[in-house]
């Protein structure tokens, strides 16, 4: 089976469909043991160092890994992605471009969605199936999802690294819902957490490994993962263009507020930190969150791979000790 | 009870007896850790009782307290000691002080007494002490001279403590005056300040960390902002005063 990787979520139904094995060349990058050597490369093939070091560090993974493929998405996520895409392409890797409308325009994603599933050969039928076997899996990431903050017996880091998995599946759904099913049974034997501070985490997956465990030892829980969430498409839909339409993080900030401004809500969230990325046009975003979210907001930014630094580390204490 | 500052520059540690500041004392970071410092299970400790100071009670805050600890001694974020130090030196519950350190700096937003919102500048050491002392030397005047200067200024826009040098050149070779050039690096650093006083304002501005003892920055902020503005009596001890507070409360 060839294995076909991804720069952010994609319909990962059509990958499945053609039996490939999907691969997200982020969880690749920062799952790696040695994820800053992967960003020294880039940036010794020429990649700035005021650039991102997600764009950098999958450079390296799709450099490193044997590829049939990589799809690059062009809209909906970040705007280095078509440089890397034709730095990839000079190395020789067979790329193809995807889309999300930015105006989340149906007739356009089901256009761009079509023109994916032409490229692997595979009919809408047969995606339409694939959603529905995974639509089981995703169920079980929900429960995960609602045992974090409803029953408070899963950990910040535990939802963040099931959920972001989702967007792949670690290459094989079955393995992962099976994986799921006995996570879910034995964290139901544990007592609820009771926490000091339940904290919201919005933004792209964090450059830090550490980030969720600092968080814990401040006496702090993320009780909600935006965009960890979002991969796993929280939302049971009939059809797979309707369930890419109510992914919110392709579709710029605006769609995201209406999802953050629900769930912070419903999970009693008393603080909600931004995390972004150095050098990304997130970091303008900024203000939008912070002017609608009514809630202790604190920014965070990461550059490298690697443990939170020692300034991070001193505002994140503070803001806690702030919320306590 | 012993109060004690681990900064990035400076160590500061102060002894306080029934609310008042009865000993103080600076110490360089670097030669602090040298002296009094020892590798314990390839960790720096530091033993305070050989720097001369004696067994009390002990808190610590600053950028070195994790990472250097101090047999025995509580520890607390530098957001709350600086707002603890300020309410208490200051006798004011609602202010935005402003903390500015030698490679660092804070504006913290007080209300009742409490620290309701915090913002800190960018990850490098533009806007802090350390900045001002770079410009000094590239003008060859004292800290001091350089913090009389708020009139008429050269136009400076970088204020990394590096690069800054280079614009500072660039305009002495333009003919600016000296007076200019001075004022023009303190603007410079009130420039950083700004938008991160524009979203935590108050009327009451309080200025803490060694940079309170600068006249024009103070001078600057009053004119700009047309706010009240307060510098510490003890600005540079304001975290090690705060530790101390927080072990009476």
């Amino acid at each position: 089976m060839g294995r076909v990787g991804f720069t952010t979520t994609i319909p990962v139904e059509v990958l499945l469909a053609a039996g490939k094995e999907p691969v997200d060349l982020n969880n690749l990058f920062i799952g790696s043991d040695h994820p800053q050597d992967m960003v020294d490369q880039a940036e010794e093939a020429g990649y700035p160092r005021t650039t991102c070091g997600w764009i950098k560090g999958l450079y390296t993974a799709a450099l490193t890994t044997e590829l049939e493929a990589v799809i690059a998405v062009m809209q909906g996520d970040c705007s280095n992605t078509q440089a890397l895409m034709e730095t990839l392409e000079l190395q020789g890797i067979k790329m193809i471009p995807f889309a999300f409308p930015y105006d989340r325009d149906p007739q356009a994603l089901r256009m761009n969605l079509h023109k994916l599933m032409d490229q692997f050969g595979v009919s809408e039928a047969r995606v339409q199936k694939e959603k529905q076997r995974l639509d089981e899996v995703r169920r079980l990431c929900w429960t995960w999802d609602e045992m974090t903050w409803k029953d408070n017996q899963v950990t910040g880091f535990e939802n963040h690294i099931k959920l972001v998995s989702t967007s792949d599946f670690e290459g094989d759904p079955d393995r992962f819902a099976g994986e799921m099913e006995r996570l879910i049974s034995q964290a139901r034997q544990r007592p609820p957490a009771t926490d000091q501070v339940r904290l919201a985490y919005i933004g792209v997956p964090p450059i830090f490994t550490d980030l969720y465990q600092v968080l814990e030892t401040l006496g702090a829980r993320v009780v909600f993962n935006e965009v960890q969430r979002q991969f796993s498409m929280p939302y049971l839909t009939n059809d797979i263009v309707e369930q890419y339409m109510r992914y919110t993080y392709p579709y710029g900030a605006f769609a995201r507020l209406a999802d953050l401004e629900e769930q912070i809500q419903k999970r009693q969230v008393q603080g909600v930190i931004h995390y972004t990325q150095t050098f990304c046009y997130r970091q303008i975003e900024d203000l939008i969150y912070r002017q609608r979210l009514k809630l202790p907001f604190l920014t965070l930014e990461g550059d490298k791979p690697g443990k939170v630094d020692a300034r991070s580390r001193l505002r994140l204490e503070a803001f806690i000790n702030m919320l306590k | 009870m012993i109060g004690i500052d681990l900064g990035s520059r400076q160590v500061k540690l102060v002894e306080m007896e029934q609310g008042k500041v009865i000993r103080r004392e600076i110490h360089d970071t670097i030669t602090f850790y040298r002296q009094y410092g020892r590798v314990q299970a390839g960790q720096l400790q530091i033993n305070l009782e050989e720097a001369g100071w004696g067994r009390e009670l002990v808190i610590a805050t600053g950028y070195g307290k994790l990472a250097v600890p101090i047999a025995g001694a509580r520890q607390i974020p530098e957001i709350q000691a600086h707002a603890l130090g300020a309410v208490f030196q200051s006798g004011q519950e609602s202010f935005t002080l402003i903390d500015i350190g030698g490679q660092d700096s804070k504006v913290i937003l007080i209300r009742s007494g409490k620290v309701v919102d915090f913002l800190t500048n960018d990850r490098c050491a533009a806007s802090s002490g350390r900045y001002l002392e770079n410009m000094a030397v590239v003008l060859n005047i004292s800290l001091e001279e350089l913090s009389s200067y708020d009139q008429d200024p050269a136009e400076i826009n970088a204020t990394c403590a590096i690069f800054g040098e280079t614009e500072l050149v660039a305009r002495i070779v333009e003919g600016y005056s000296l007076p200019q050039l001075a004022a023009g690096v303190n603007y410079a650093l009130y420039h950083r300040l700004a938008p991160l006083l524009k979203r935590l304002d108050s009327e009451l501005l309080v200025l803490s960390g060694g940079v309170a003892l600068n006249k024009a920055l103070r001078a600057i902020l009053a004119r700009e902002t047309g706010r009240e503005v307060l510098a510490l009596p003890d600005p540079q001890y304001n975290g090690a005063i705060g530790c101390c507070v927080f072990g009476g409360m």
